[in-house]
């Protein structure tokens, strides 16, 4: 079978063919690119400390801004400082080993190097602070932290994603490029 | 579809989703780490700024700032919007003063020598250690009962540190303090008082003048306080009367590219052509004061007629000035470093005084305006010159450096290398490595003015009275010290006078026990608080203590009989004999480089210079008739040969330059100062004669003739493409005399 019925000189088949094959391998280039980050990211990255959201969050019913104390008033919620873990810790189930690994950094004076889950580009300028003031639930985005032992990234934080939710809800200029990217 | 066809497109599928699946792997930004804060600090919500007041110590203007700081650290600092001096603005060396608080090559640790002196050759020691050595050496010095071996070489100091370094210095009882800047505009402030009888600097009140007459102060750029006087600038440009700017220039400035008139006179001969001018005022009359006559005949000799083979400015432009500076009142005359650097710079300072004198532009409004504050008094006698005189004759023993550079910023000739390697002992305060420390024996790191407690008197001020604050805005990034510290402790293990008269415990407070000192004197302080700290923390949200004011108008009086002893016999001297070197070489400050200082900030090195738009480097300005008829072409590698010396940079063919003169920036050729600093351009002082003039202490700038030899092809990085408009047309212009 011939692909073009037009017998096309030698140089404008050769084109067309490339085209073509350009065409394709963007495409399952795209393809490829969608399914390392579907099937291959790893949205539940371990800890240095398996610390569990169910137990503080789910079986203790800690409020979120307890430890999260920057997100009514603040660009980021703020990873809890360390001084926050030890001021129960000290305490609480001090014989659990995971305790005891806190206790090790908070004595040498170190941080603990949490591994980020929900991350935003740069170009993005996203606050927690207008989302609270909104009233929206720390699930909307965050998912049923409550239950989860090892937080896992529930939304996909593309821009289509921020885009219905602010159609959706008739956020005032919720479709403006400035509102985010500025 | 051909079975070959299908495979071709297979093939292709198969390696887009292959690279696909790759680039999404290796493209994904690499596991961030959330980092929590050990303890929370109240005064910080992560994610949201804070806002201090401060003062900028980039340069010695004395600017207020406003620095914002986010997560505890300096993002960004702008000019203080109710600061008199700043107005809200800032430099582009001053925004880069974060750079220099984050800057890689700072000195982290107390260093000791180990190598030869100027290697560079440190081990880091303990705090206690470095502090202990100082004392010892002291405590020596007092043993010996030699005191008035003691040197402190510092930059100018106007606040609580330098009362604080004069209580120290008396205390051990040593009177060499040596204050050293590059600019301190020494001629200028040696004219005024002895032609105004008037202190440090003054107000040039550039926003109300209509006419300005400049001898090459480049006042938008690096001359004296450069966002100030922008800002008048600007409101001297704006509304009814559109004020006329004519700068006074051998090489046009980027002040002198703002100008409606550039006036290339000859280099040197620029103090003569402003007494022609004045001349031209008195002999037509334009001139009414009583004293018309005593000038008259002071003036005889400086007829434009005269003059304008020495001048190079024709006998008709004279006159237009004259006329036109005499009737559009406000008229101002100011003298920058065109008049200052040479051998005569008092000279021409003096004859600025007189011309400004006789367009009555002396303590008017739209005029030059005292300061009312005390910014300290200058002691003249006290120069580079003398001080390397004492420590090449071993009248040293020893010398405290506190962020001054003479290393850099003195000629060869001035032996100023020799002179520090003659004393015995040095110790220097400082956050960076430049070329007067490599000498130290001793390196204490000292804080960044973002991390310091000061305060400061601005000169030139603004016309009322005006005192800034400095407060630490972050934590100290390295194991650094506040300079105000160091002299304390050190005073305190010294023990007996120097101790007793150094009570306060911490720099901190003796910064604050001299506010409340002044608090306690100042009726307008006192009354705008009930409590001293009450008026303390309104001091440090405000950045400072002024009252809104306008500056008002004075009675200021030159005469004749006074200034007569300090007219200019002629044009200034060069060194080097025309036939041999025949070119005029003069420098100028760099944009953001400044004396130098700003070489070590990758954000200024990569500013382009506004009237050459070179980056990472430096050049020498050759115009272009005199490059065609030497055969240099832009980017040649040129040598500038002086009399002492020699110096390679890359050409730049200017053509708002004098043919017969050659300019060069100051700034680069550091051999120290940091990795963004070290080998890059050229050091064009190294090759100047060092003639520092006994009476006021400065030293000129522009002395020495040169000649170019062309060495092969260099390497320049410039933003422009080209400075013709090659016959296309872009900017038309219509005679304005129609």
């Amino acid at each position: 079978m011939r692909l073009f019925q037009q017998p096309a000189n030698g140089n404008m088949k050769t084109i067309i063919t490339l085209v073509i094959i350009g065409v394709v391998g963007a495409v399952s280039f795209v393809v490829g690119y969608g399914v390392n980050y579907a099937f291959f990211s790893d949205f539940t990255p371990e800890q240095p400390i398996e610390f569990s959201h169910k137990i503080h969050a789910g079986d203790n019913k800690i409020p979120c801004m307890y430890c999260h104390i920057y997100a009514e008033r603040s660009r980021v919620s703020g990873v809890p400082n360390v001084q926050r873990c030890i001021g129960c810790h000290k305490i609480i189930k001090t014989d659990s080993p995971l305790i005891q690994k806190l206790t090790e950094y908070w004595d040498k004076k170190e941080p603990i190097p949490w591994v980020k889950v929900y991350n935003l580009p740069d170009y993005v300028h996203f606050t927690h602070k207008r989302h609270i003031k909104a009233g929206l639930d720390c699930k909307l985005c965050h998912g049923d932290v409550a239950s989860m032992d090892r937080i896992t990234q529930v939304s996909s934080l593309q821009m289509g994603w921020c885009l219905n939710c602010h159609a959706s809800r008739d956020v005032a200029n919720g479709r403006d490029c400035w509102t985010c990217h500025k | 579809m051909k079975r070959r066809d299908f495979l071709k497109f297979i093939g292709a599928g198969g390696l887009g989703a292959a690279a696909g699946f790759i680039f999404g792997r290796t493209g994904k930004p690499p596991g961030a780490k959330l980092m929590p804060v050990l303890i929370p600090d109240d005064n910080i919500t992560l994610g949201l700024a804070n806002y201090y007041s401060s003062l900028c110590t980039q340069c010695g203007a004395g600017c207020g700032i406003q620095a914002r700081v986010m997560d505890g650290r300096v993002k960004k600092i702008e000019g203080n919007p109710g600061h008199p001096v700043s107005k809200g603005k800032l430099c582009a060396l001053g925004q880069a003063g974060v750079q220099s608080l984050y800057n890689p090559d700072r000195i982290k640790t107390p260093l000791k020598r180990r190598g030869e002196r100027g290697t560079g050759d440190y081990v880091e020691i303990s705090w206690d250690e470095a502090l202990k050595a100082v004392t010892a050496n002291l405590a020596e010095i007092e043993k010996q009962k030699k005191a008035d071996k003691l040197f402190l070489l510092t930059s100018p100091q106007r606040g609580s540190l330098g009362g604080l370094m004069r209580g120290f210095m008396a205390g051990i009882g040593s009177a060499n303090i040596h204050e050293y800047e590059l600019s301190r505009y020494l001629n200028l402030q040696y004219a005024n008082k002895v032609s105004m009888g008037l202190d440090g600097l003054p107000y040039y009140d550039i926003a109300n003048t209509r006419y300005l007459l400049s001898f090459g102060a480049d006042f938008s750029s690096t001359w004296a306080s450069p966002v100030n006087m922008s800002y008048g600038y600007g409101q001297m440009r704006q509304g009814a009367h559109r004020g006329k700017l004519v700068q006074v220039e051998p090489r046009m400035s980027l002040t002198g590219a703002n100008a409606d008139e550039w006036v290339p006179a000859r280099p040197g001969s620029e103090a003569i052509l402003a007494l022609a001018i004045a001349h031209a005022i008195v002999e037509k009359g334009w001139y009414k004061g009583a004293d018309a006559g005593a000038w008259r005949s002071l003036l005889g000799r400086y007829s434009p007629k005269d003059v304008q083979e020495m001048t190079d400015v024709s006998t008709e432009r004279i006159y237009s000035i004259a006329k036109e500076i005499s009737s559009n009142k406000p008229s101002m005359v100011i003298g920058g470093d065109g008049l200052a650097s040479y051998d005569n710079g008092i000279s021409g300072h003096v004859a600025v005084n007189i011309l400004n004198h006789l367009i009555g532009a002396n303590g008017a409004i739209g005029g030059v305006l005292p300061n009312d504050h005390d910014s300290g008094k200058v002691d003249f006698k006290r120069g580079i010159a003398p001080f390397n005189q004492a420590a090449l004759s071993g009248n040293a023993s020893a010398l405290i450096v506190h962020n001054a550079n003479p290393a850099f910023t003195t000629p060869v000739a001035a032996k100023t290398g020799e002179a520090l390697r003659k004393i015995p002992f040095i110790v220097s305060l400082t956050s960076f490595m430049d070329e007067t420390s490599v000498y130290a024996d001793i390196i204490l790191p000292i804080h960044t003015g973002l991390e310091d407690w000061g305060d400061d008197t601005p000169s030139p001020g603004v016309g009322f009275p005006v005192r800034t604050i400095m407060q630490p805005v972050v934590t100290p990034v390295y194991d650094t010290k506040s300079a105000g510290d160091i002299f304390l402790s050190v005073a305190a293990s010294l023990g007996g006078k120097t101790a007793s008269s150094l009570k306060a415990g911490s720099f901190a407070q003796y910064v604050k026990d001299s506010w409340q000192g002044a608090y306690a004197k100042d009726r307008a302080m006192a009354s705008s608080a009930l409590t001293f700290e009450e008026f303390w923390n309104n001091l440090l949200k405000k950045g400072g203590w002024w009252t809104d004011q306008e500056p008002k108008k004075r009675s200021i009086n030159v005469s004749a009989q006074a200034v007569s002893a300090y007219l200019p016999q002629g044009q200034a001297k060069f060194d080097g004999k025309d036939t041999d070197y025949p070119l005029y070489l003069v420098l100028y400050q760099q944009h953001g480089m400044r004396d130098g200082r700003g070489a070590n900030l990758p954000w200024l090195q990569e500013l382009a210079d506004p009237t050459t738009t070179v980056v990472w480097g430096s050049w020498v300005d050759i115009n272009p008739k005199t490059a065609a008829s030497r055969g240099i072409k832009e980017g040649d590698l040129v040598t500038v040969e002086s009399p002492y010396g020699k110096v390679t940079l890359p050409a730049y063919l200017y053509p708002a330059i004098r043919p017969d003169t050659v300019g060069m920036p100051i700034g680069q050729g550091h051999s120290a100062y940091g990795r963004f600093a070290r080998s890059r351009g050229a050091n064009p002082i190294e090759i100047l004669p060092f003639k520092e003039d006994a009476r006021s202490g400065a030293y000129a700038l522009n002395s020495t003739r040169v000649r170019l030899s062309s060495n092969g092809k260099g390497n320049m990085v410039k933003i422009e493409g080209s400075t013709k408009e090659l016959g296309r047309g872009i900017i038309r212009t219509v005679s304005s005399k129609g």
